[in-house]
């Protein structure tokens, strides 16, 4: 294995593309040999001639024969990804950092907030968490989107509900048709009716959503190491060599991207945070 | 690996670096230490100058434009289409109806050969560099004032300075490694000055900011000489012994007593009061100047007062004090020296003088035009009036650099013939009938002169990218399909003319420009090392003039259509027309898209936020850009960089000219500033600081 | 524990010599200009070994300020990791401590191959500092003038002779071959050596406690006035990070030569702001201030906590070619010195 050039990519194949809202597509990607990957992983995706851009695992290596990326058109390679056709290439590097820590949930209540594209690396959690063989407690979702049209995974939402599932779908601002919820996720935190003492949360989204949930979640008696978020930085290596998501005095490529608020406020990861306290 | 030397191809500090190469390809750059500019430092763009050169834009071969667009060609073809092209248009339409633009990116000996080409080869004096657009008000106003057009002093010798009243020079950004050493000054324990509309970052140094206003250059150092004349703080013996027309100037400033200063300018009498007593009172005092006074229809004006103000005071002929404009090319100074203007051969010979002229007939073998040439403002305008049929332009980009651009380019569709020799397809390479691709800085040697006249040998690095030469090589090649032969064996055997026929340049030759880094001219012989500061003992027109000059508004003024003064510049990260550090990938990722700097208040008057996109509207054009709200800029004037080729600020800029030298007004002109309709902030704004973001959505 | 011999000066282009046939040989040169910068030698007798601080440091060998990482052309992707044997002569110990934490970087579990192949095939034979620059202060962080461990092969100044160390195995390896041209060193020359350790030690003009940078940052007593007065002299031109011999932050670009697409890395600081701009547009560091803190941080404070050493060898490169003068050892030495934050 010394022999290994961590910066060269692999081939993969983009099998099917699912479009999924107005500037996000699911990629159903076939992998050339068996890869073991984890929630809250990620890979670097390269488009040659642009450049690589870390996206993380939208599924559960159990559950899927291949590798599922959500990728919403933001930059300039994402953009390129986002025009891609099935059956095209696309090259790969990963799976990288830690992934989520799943023993510390126990058989508590298992609290998952998600924002918009956050939900991604939150739905493997899903897949992991209903899975009846392991013994896992209840599993909450408090699911916000900005409009409607922007909840990713729509359709997919009564499927988490069969799988056992609590599901809260909330919109920031209604459009359109839309008879749900309306609210930011940290107004039906309280309504999840989930043990908040000893129950563990997964949030991931916005970087303000994060703030602000992480923030109403310890206000509500959450312990800091239980709550469990990911982390969003530049990156360009993804092995911890370039040093672009150094934080704090964590790479969040290597020792992330998935941290505890705990960890957050020990290593100052979030500076943004820090300035406003 | 190997270690070039070589000067860094961008601003006009000259600073000294190293190319590092492994096979034909630069792998990165280092500072040299010895170097008196920057002695082991650079600025970013310095740090980053070796990303350009293997660029895969970097035009390979030459390019001839045909139906289908630009289609390759072979060096035969282009050279004998240009050859034939401009052979015929100057036998039909006359020598002068063609012009030649040289380039302040490229080095003496190619300046050189390239007004030699227009005098010699196609015989008009229609040779002019973008010198035009930077400092030609300071060659016009000094050689009037002085007798020669330059820094008066050296930049090291700013590190002993006590007093530094920089105005218009956005120092620290512009030419970073002179900032270091007005820092270093300043830690010393020197009095800074500062005189320029924005809150710049030297400014942030200074124990005085003057915040005048765009355009009243003259009326607050006219202000400041009042209260010098008036506080008996005149240097008497200098005024006596070494200027004369003193009265003159006196008539002149009596009416610009601090309250009539304050009243134009915006500067607090007091302020203008105090900068006149520290400047006037203390020895080794320099005056620094750029852009800022330059770019203005009184630009020249504006450099006599400055000249005025330092004659003055006694402040020059000696070390530690003086005049300085700050030249903003690697090479404008060269090229200036070199003649590359319409009025003067090398070393600023006149054209009209006969004794000049009979030298060079003789020198070249070929008659010489007589009448001085025309300006590059007025070749542009030449040419829609049907007077310039063909241009040949080394190394300028005068589509993004010129003001007003819409009419500029409308001017260069009509164009019988356009060739352009470039490293990069620029937005005026593109528009060119033949485009010569020539060798980047690394790919060839030669010497450049930096502001403070420092003539400096680089060496070759590389070998010429795809088919590119040396632009001496295509020049000599052209000249020589002409008619006119041109065969040098090296730059070193350029040199050698111009030391002939250069009297500055006189002892300047390549074997003594390794050591030492370089000469400053006038070097007139052999045994001479150089001139340190000017005008020792006497000014090179013997006696200092006082040219007394009145305030002028500038030619455009706010109104109720067009409320708001714009005032166009640089940026650190960037450089002029941005064909280099665009495609260096750092200083593009730094600032990738253009914005327009506003006041907060103004910003809340118009209800812009940062990030926004809003509309800027000028009598000549409009465009798009990112706001960008900053305490930097003053009220009523909003600041827009011109590098952007995709938002270029020059749509909006006043072709106005300076009467005398013709430099164009890119400093003030009106606009208006609104907000882009249907778009209250982008979805996605860019550069928004998550904390703000946050605090707002609580 | 190192074999210790002795050269004769006069033996030591014939050693040079000897190691060139088998390996590019590296070394300071002095260039026309007057500059002296470490390049492959062509005549051995102009190296230049009376310069301590060269600029720029020798990391560039190892990863160059841009590198061609891999070629992808019809489908193929073609990984250019060069190594060619070199003997890297003349470098100081400050080069060689950074090396040594710069290998750990780069080396450990994930391998960067394009340093470490390179790093695998290069000897270095550097030579202790009997006279260090006044910009030095290797002292003060324990990596210089001279080492104890930790190097290839160490070299002592000692006029007429060299006392030569030998520490790692390759350099034993070397230095067996070479047997003929070393004496076994007398009392005389291991005295001799001990007093040019002990003597350079007293030419230290800059003495730098970065121990007190680090407790007075820690302890709270360093407020945002006192970076903001840092900040306000940054030039933000790079030097500081393109210089140092320990900062390896690169970003990584692609270019499109027709039909190849070349993936490089080059030299990133993380000075500027565009370092962590995200996907659209979000600037974490878009505060000069913050930026300017997340350097000295890096090195001062969280080197220690997770390295276990502070990120600065004391090579004093930063004060040469920091324009601002807010380089290591001005601002170490005001945060030592307690900071005035009014």
């Amino acid at each position: 294995m010394k022999r290994v050039n961590i910066y060269t990519p692999f081939r993969a194949e983009i099998k099917e593309i699912e479009k999924k809202t107005a500037d996000v597509n699911l990629y159903r990607i076939a992998l050339p040999k068996r890869i073991k990957y984890s929630p809250g992983q990620f890979f670097m995706v390269s488009v040659w001639g642009a450049g690589e851009v870390p996206i993380s695992i939208t599924s559960h290596s159990a559950f899927s024969d291949g590798l599922e990326l959500c990728v919403r058109k933001a930059g300039f390679v994402t953009s390129l990804i986002y025009n891609a056709e099935e059956g095209t290439d696309i090259w790969l590097r990963g799976p990288y950092g830690n992934g989520f820590p799943l023993d510390i949930a126990g058989n508590s209540d298992i609290v998952l907030i998600a924002g918009g594209i956050g939900m991604a690396p939150l739905r493997p959690l899903i897949y992991e968490f209903t899975n009846r063989n392991k013994k896992y407690g209840n599993v909450k979702l408090v699911y916000g989107s900005k409009y409607p049209d922007d909840v990713i995974f729509r359709d997919e939402i009564e499927v988490y509900k069969q799988m056992g599932a609590k599901v809260i779908v909330s919109v920031d601002r209604k459009n359109g048709e839309w008879d749900g919820n309306v609210g930011f996720v940290t107004d039906f935190l309280g309504s999840i009716k989930a043990d908040m003492v000893s129950a563990v949360a997964y949030v991931c989204g916005p970087e303000i959503m994060i703030k602000n949930v992480t923030r109403d979640l310890s206000l509500m008696g959450m312990p800091h190491e239980k709550i469990i978020t990911t982390l969003e930085a530049h990156m360009k290596c993804g092995v911890g060599k370039c040093g672009h998501c150094y934080a704090g005095c964590k790479y969040i490529c290597t020792d992330g991207p998935v941290f505890s608020y705990k960890e957050i406020r020990e290593y100052q990861l979030m500076q943004a945070w820090e300035d406003n306290k | 690996m190997d270690k070039i030397y070589t000067i860094c191809p961008y601003c006009g500090c000259g600073c000294g670096l190293y190319l590092h190469t492994t096979g034909n390809r630069v792998t990165g750059v280092s500072p040299s230490r010895s170097h008196p500019v920057n002695r082991g430092t650079l600025c970013v763009k310095g740090w980053n100058s070796h990303e350009f050169i293997n660029h895969p834009d970097r035009i390979a071969w030459p390019v001839r434009k045909t139906d289908r667009g630009l289609v390759r060609t072979s060096w035969e073809d282009a050279l004998d289409i240009t050859a034939s092209k401009l052979s015929s248009i100057a036998g039909e339409y006359g020598p002068d109806s063609i012009g030649v633009l040289s380039s302040a990116k490229c080095s003496n000996e190619e300046n050189y050969l390239m007004m030699k080409f227009a005098r010699a080869v196609i015989g008009t004096n229609n040779v002019d560099h973008c010198a035009r657009l930077c400092h030609s008000s300071t060659v016009g106003g000094l050689s009037g004032a002085f007798g020669s057009g330059a820094m008066t002093n050296s930049i090291t010798e700013i590190d002993e300075a006590r007093t530094l009243f920089v105005i218009g020079s956005n120092t620290t950004e512009q030419h970073p490694m002179i900032g270091m050493h007005m820092l270093k000054a300043v830690d010393r324990g020197a009095t800074l000055i500062v005189a320029d509309p924005r809150r710049t970052q030297i400014a942030e140094f200074a124990q005085i900011h003057l915040r005048h206003r765009s355009g009243t250059d003259v009326a607050l150092l006219n202000s400041i000489m009042n209260v010098i004349i008036l506080e008996g703080l005149v240097d008497i013996d200098f005024v006596k012994r070494r200027t004369e027309n003193f009265g003159g100037l006196m008539n002149v400033v009596n009416y610009y007593t601090p309250p009539v200063g304050a009243r134009i300018t915006g500067v607090p009498a007091e302020a203008i009061k105090k900068a006149a007593r520290i400047f006037a009172t203390q020895q080794r005092s320099m005056l620094f100047y750029s852009m800022g006074i330059t770019q203005h229809i009184t630009g020249v004006d504006n450099v006599r007062s400055c000249a005025n103000l330092i004659m003055l005071t006694g402040h020059i002929g000696q070390p530690y004090s003086g005049l300085n404009p700050l030249r903003g090319q690697n090479n404008v100074q060269g090229a200036c020296d070199m003649g590359a203007l319409p009025e003067f051969y090398s070393g600023y010979q006149k054209v009209s003088d006969p004794a000049s002229r009979r030298k060079f007939r003789r020198a070249w073998g070929t008659k010489v035009p007589d009448k001085p040439g025309m300006a590059l403002t007025d070749m542009i305008d030449a040419i829609g009036k049907g007077r310039i049929r063909a241009l040949y332009i080394m190394g300028e980009n005068p589509l993004m650099s010129d003001p007003d651009l819409t009419q500029v380019r409308e001017a260069f569709r009509s164009l019988d013939f356009l060739v352009v020799q470039d490293i990069f397809i620029s937005d005026t390479a593109g528009m060119a009938d033949i485009v010569l691709p020539a060798a980047s800085f690394a790919e060839k040697d030669g010497t450049y002169t930096n502001t403070e006249r420092r003539v400096q040998k680089a060496d070759r690095a590389l070998r010429p990218y795809g088919e590119a030469l040396p632009d001496w090589q295509i020049i000599c090649r052209l000249a020589n399909r002409m008619g006119y032969p041109m065969s040098y064996n090296g730059t070193y055997e350029i040199m050698e003319e111009i030391a002939l026929l250069t009297p500055s340049y006189g002892g300047i030759l390549h074997h003594r420009l390794d050591e030492n880094s370089g000469l400053q001219w006038p070097c007139p012989d052999m045994n001479h090392t150089g001139t340190p500061y000017l005008h020792r003992k006497k000014f090179a027109r013997g006696l200092g003039d006082f040219i007394p000059v009145e305030f002028l508004p500038p030619a455009e003024q706010v109104d109720d259509d067009y409320p708001m003064l714009l005032t166009t510049g640089r940026m650190y990260f960037h450089y002029h027309t941005g064909t280099m550090c665009r495609r260096t990938s750092t200083l593009e990722r730094e600032e990738p898209e253009c914005f327009v700097e506003i006041n907060p208040s103004d910003g809340k008057r118009l209800c812009i936020r940062s990030g926004q996109p809003v509309n800027i509207t000028s009598r000549r054009g409009g465009l798009e850009v990112k706001a960008m709200i900053t305490e930097k800029t003053p009220e009523g004037t909003v600041f827009v960089p011109f590098h952007f080729r995709e938002a270029a600020a020059n749509i909006l800029t006043n072709p106005a000219c300076d009467p005398e030298v013709r430099i164009p007004e890119f400093k003030v002109c009106a606009v208006k500033v609104e907000p882009v309709a249907g778009k209250k902030t982008t979805r996605k704004p860019e550069e928004v600081d998550i904390s703000k973001f946050w605090i707002e959505r609580e | 524990m190192s074999d210790t011999f002795i050269l004769d000066r006069n033996h030591l282009p014939y050693w040079l010599r000897q190691l060139r046939k088998e390996r590019k040989l590296i070394g300071p040169m002095r260039k026309k200009s007057g500059d002296i910068v470490y390049e492959e030698v062509s005549n051995i007798h102009e190296i230049e070994l009376n310069c301590p601080a060269i600029l720029p440091p020798v990391k560039e060998f190892f990863f160059p300020a841009t590198e061609a990482m891999l070629r992808f052309k019809k489908g193929n992707v073609n990984d250019n990791i060069m190594g060619t044997p070199a003997v890297i002569f003349g470098l100081r110990s400050c080069d060689v401590s950074a090396l040594n934490l710069v290998d750990r970087f780069f080396g450990g579990d994930i391998k960067d191959r394009y340093y470490t192949k390179k790093r695998e095939n290069t000897l270095l034979v550097s030579v202790g500092c009997n006279m260090p620059d006044p910009t030095c202060f290797c002292m003060s962080m324990g990596t210089g003038p001279f080492l104890h461990k930790g190097y290839d092969i160490q070299l002592t100044d000692l006029g007429d002779r060299y006392f030569v160390e030998a520490r790692s195995g390759r350099a034993k390896n070397i230095m067996n071959k070479f047997r003929h041209l070393f004496g076994k060193p007398s009392k005389a020359d291991y005295e001799d050596q001990y007093e040019a350790v002990h003597l350079s030690q007293t030419y230290f003009e800059k003495r730098i406690n970065l121990e007190g940078a680090r407790n007075a940052i820690v302890s709270g007593a360093v407020h945002d006035d006192f970076w903001r007065s840092v900040t306000a002299r940054c030039f933000e031109c790079g030097g500081c990070v393109y210089e140092c011999p320990l900062c390896t932050c690169f970003n990584v670009i692609d270019r499109k030569y027709d039909g190849t697409v070349e993936r490089a890395r080059v030299w990133d600081t993380c000075m500027f702001k565009g370092f962590t701009r995200m996907t659209g547009g979000v600037l974490p560091n878009r505060d000069r201030i913050r930026r300017t803190k997340r350097w000295y941080y890096h090195k001062i404070v969280y080197g220690p906590e997770q390295i276990g050493t502070f990120g600065c060898v004391g090579c004093g490169r930063c004060t040469i070619t920091c324009p601002g003068v807010i380089d290591m050892a001005t601002v170490g030495m005001k945060l030592s010195k307690g900071v005035d934050n009014s």
